[in-house]
């Protein structure tokens, strides 16, 4: 891979995002917090489609969100252009900003409801021009001359700009999100699951106006999906998160042929195969329990409680991502090369937890 | 659905070739407005209102404050005249007399009719009863007038035909010298006292010592009016200040409008004779409009009308004023109260509601604190007492409602943004890196809308009503000023024997209120793109 030459557009690392869980009426004091996201680190590089899946609740969104600066984060750094936006000011955010665009889940309720087509497209245009953060200022003509491009882009009939949202079905209003999104020639497009509330054939529409929309303005997508089938069509990186954790990245082809990580393989074997006699010997691995609630501080790895292949040492030791083989990292201890965990007893591996702590 | 990419154009056409022009939430929802006739038809009559009471001083109307004691509770007619009226009132109260001094017979039956009328209290049917009855038996011969009520009709009906109003329209001053014409009007108040002292035939320093002495006086007593409760010593101290205040232009302008006064009152009482003779000898003829000379140097354009010829549409109220002027300029106060009041009002509570919505956490809790703490005061005594802290004008009553009817509203708004806070085209519009304001009055305010539209278009008739409520504590409007509250307040005492000065003012605020109620729901519909009133 040429993930060395090539320098990454988006490095993420060691981000957290935790909600602080408040008691009392007054003198309010937190008492924990839900660690939506607990560490993750990533590089996104130019052109390319990372993407992100997990099962509900496993903070996909959160993250998301958190590289978007839409939640402060509680730590870690996002570089982006150079520029760490978890301390970037205001006018930088701004700016950074313009280059970073979202795409939402809901196309219902994404589109501010009193607004008028060309108005949501336009917005982040009006915005920008009139903070004067655009390349070159734009008249009123030109900001609409823009907006009937972008509808012709996406595939909405420049007609329809002085509709309103509810006028739309779910697939188009999807498109307007998508203008607007596009509206400032973004870099990168942040996707929080843009086709999970549509119907599969708007999404298979949807996806390939995506995949269009990137080979044609050279976008960089992180895409954000619980449904395996679309992150495989679209992704050419796949990242598997689980309880606000990475637990393996890697490139999409390698991923789905050969999953590493207990949850990944479990999570492959959960997806129903469109070939009846395939579908038939599908082996299925069942996980035992739900998802444990994230707002525990964990000493081990956070999926010990269901691994299927769990060993003693899981029980307190956080698994470091390792670098299986070129381009594929896995958190997982049954692929530390360096040693095999598996004789471990427990005694043993808390003694060394411990040892570890006070070091 | 027409997913199909087009052709490139220059600017978008539909399937009838016509340019289809970009758009926005403001202009569709004129578009929508005028689409909803009852809304359309409310907001003209609230729009007539308006101008009605905005325009009131030029309309064709007799002065809301001229008290004719004559005119006294004269009931509202198209055709008939004050006099007339004048005289049927006396005589029903004649014929009335007349019944129970059994000089006016009727049958038994009809006796105790009127009898069980009188029981019942209602008099307006007992006096219709008499006159009836009464010219009947007049005309037939029955009945005639004593000769001291025969007496009481004819002075009446001479009163009736000789009495006239004089209005003094402007005054003219001709220059000795040059023979030019001056508007007394227009003059400085040093050159009107000299044509003053010169119609008095006195020295004109008399007059200044006397114009300065009734200033002062004037002054003295508006500054005790305003501010009760002072020794005389302090009023006298404060007077020099007040009057430093004034300054020489105001003092001089206090001074002229009373030499005017002055000068009106004699050249009134001047054309009064003359008129008064024309009268007696019979040539007048009413209307008039002419010009009299009072002197060589002094004359003035008068119009005189008489009296009794007025005509009352609405009626008059208890001291003969007339009750159509009373209403539009009633209106005056009771519409602005109701519009700025809700106006002001949602506008604080909009602003803080959303502050305290959006920003939450410390600022909320410290804002919705205040706002409970003031909901719970009695409202009305912090009205009463900003009032009497702050004197009793219209300004300071506008000042105090809308200080403390913002509350509501801004919880309302308070709770709607913090429903629309997380929604997610408010966190799209953060992630296009709109400001906090522009989240604000962009994105919530427009969605709560329909809300704060409904709420305030019902808080128009609460602050008439409160306002009127005011009034009748008298920290509201004070006659002569008038306001709808008010007149009906004032309308309450005689409400059997007198109802249209209840029903005239409460039927102008009923046509006012339903027409502000349709508005308001256009309004709403207009603002809301999908809404079920659509068109």
């Amino acid at each position: 891979m040429s993930e060395q030459v090539r320098k990454p557009l988006l490095e993420v690392r060691d981000l957290k995002q935790h909600f602080p869980i408040t008691s009392g009426a007054i003198l309010q004091r937190q008492v924990g917090a839900i660690r939506a996201v607990d560490g993750i680190s990533f590089d996104v590089y130019p052109g390319e489609t990372l993407g992100i899946v997990g099962e509900s609740g496993c903070g996909k969104s959160t993250a998301v969100r958190s590289i978007s600066q839409l939640h402060k984060p509680t730590s870690g750094s996002v570089l982006f252009g150079g520029i760490d936006l978890v301390k970037a000011d205001k006018h930088t955010m701004l700016k950074a900003r313009r280059e970073m665009q979202m795409i939402f889940q809901d196309p219902y309720a994404s589109l501010d409801p009193r607004m008028t087509v060309r108005s949501i497209i336009a917005e982040p245009l009006v915005i920008y021009n009139r903070r004067g953060l655009l390349e070159k200022p734009m008249s009123n003509l030109e900001i609409e001359q823009r907006v009937e491009d972008l509808m012709e882009r996406v595939g909405l009939s420049r007609l329809f700009k002085n509709r309103y949202p509810h006028e739309f079905s779910g697939g188009q209003r999807q498109r307007i999100g998508i203008a607007r999104a596009l509206a400032l020639n973004p870099k990168i497009i942040l996707a929080d699951e843009p086709v999970s509330a549509l119907d599969v054939s708007i999404q298979s529409q949807i996806l390939n106006l995506l995949s269009d929309l990137q080979k044609e303005f050279g976008l960089t997508y992180i895409f954000i999906a619980h449904d395996l089938a679309v992150i495989q069509h679209i992704s050419t990186r796949v990242a598997v998160m689980y309880l606000g954790k990475f637990v393996e990245i890697s490139d999409a082809v390698r991923l789905y042929d050969n999953p590493l990580h207990p949850y990944t393989t479990a999570l492959l074997s959960a997806a129903p195969i469109p070939d009846p006699v395939v579908e038939k010997g599908r082996q299925r691995i069942i996980l035992s329990g739900d998802v444990p609630s994230p707002d525990k501080e964990r000493f081990g790895c956070y999926f010990y409680d269901r691994c299927p292949r769990r060993m003693p040492w899981c029980s307190c030791h956080i698994p470091p991502m390792f670098n299986h083989e070129e381009g594929h990292h896995v958190a997982c201890w049954l692929y530390d090369r360096e040693r095999d965990y598996r004789e471990v007893s427990l005694e043993e591996a808390q003694k060394e937890a411990s040892a570890s702590q006070v070091v | 659905m027409n997913l199909t990419l087009k052709k490139h154009e220059e600017s978008a056409i539909n399937e009838f070739d016509q340019v289809v022009v970009g758009n926005s939430l403001t202009k569709d929802a004129w578009r929508r407005l005028k689409k909803n006739k009852m809304a359309v038809i409310g907001m003209i009559v609230v729009i007539v209102y308006s101008l009605l009471a905005a325009f009131a001083m030029f309309l064709p109307i007799y002065p809301y404050d001229q008290i004719i004691l004559d005119h006294r509770h004269l009931p509202p007619t198209l055709t008939k005249n004050a006099g007339t009226l004048m005289m049927e009132a006396r005589l029903k109260d004649l014929y009335f007399k007349a019944w129970k001094g059994g000089s006016l017979i009727v049958t038994e039956q009809q006796s105790a009719k009127i009898k069980t009328w009188i029981a019942a209290n209602e008099t307006n049917k007992v006096w219709d009863f008499c006159i009836k009855e009464g010219e009947r038996q007049k005309q037939a011969g029955t009945f005639t007038f004593s000769a001291a009520d025969q007496r009481t009709i004819d002075r009446l009906q001479e009163k009736i035909d000789t009495e006239f109003l004089i209005d003094v329209d402007k005054m003219f001053y001709t220059d000795g010298e040059t023979h030019k014409k001056h508007n007394l009007a227009k003059m400085d108040w040093e050159e009107i006292m000299v044509i003053y002292a010169d119609l008095l035939g006195v020295e004109a320093a008399i007059i200044e010592e006397q114009v300065q002495e009734e200033v002062r006086t004037q002054v003295l007593n508006n500054y005790k009016a305003s501010t009760p409760d002072l020794s005389d010593a302090e009023y006298a101290a404060n007077l020099d200040l007040e009057l430093q205040t004034l300054g020489e232009k105001g003092i001089a302008s206090i001074a002229k409008t009373n030499l005017l006064g002055k000068i009106k009152t004699s050249i009134t009482r001047s054309a009064e004779r003359e008129l008064k003779k024309e009268i007696s000898e019979g040539t007048a003829s009413f209307p008039i409009d002419r010009s009299i000379k009072i002197n060589e140097f002094l004359d003035a354009e008068i119009t005189a009308t008489k009296k009794h010829d007025r005509r009352y549409y609405l009626g008059t109220d208890y001291s003969g004023r007339d009750m159509l002027s009373r209403i539009i300029y009633g209106g005056q106060v009771s519409i602005a109260i109701g519009l700025i009041g809700s106006l002001t009002s949602v506008l604080i509570g909009i602003i803080l509601g959303a502050i305290a919505g959006y920003v939450g956490g410390k600022v909320d809790f410290i804002l919705m604190r205040i706002v409970d703490i003031m909901y719970g005061l009695p409202y009305m005594l912090l009205v009463i007492i900003f009032m009497a802290i702050f004197g009793r004008n219209i300004m300071n009553l506008f000042v105090a409602l809308a200080m403390v009817s913002w509350l509501t509203v801004a919880r309302m708004v308070r709770g709607q943004i913090m429903s629309l806070k997380n929604s997610e085209y408010v966190e799209a519009a953060r992630s296009m890196g709109a400001s906090t304001g522009r989240i604000i009055f962009r994105h919530m305010v427009p969605n709560s809308l329909s809300v704060i539209i409904v709420y305030s278009t019902l808080r128009v008739p609460a602050f008439i009503m409160q306002e009127s409520f005011l009034s009748f504590l008298g920290l509201g409007v004070q006659a002569p000023f008038a306001s709808w509250g008010s007149l009906v307040g004032d309308a309450i005492n005689g409400m059997t024997l007198y109802p249209w000065k209840l029903i005239f003012p409460a039927i102008a605020m009923t046509i006012f209120l339903f027409a502000m109620n349709f508005f308001g729901d256009g309004l709403r519909d207009a603002f809301d793109p999908q809404s079920k009133n659509q068109l």
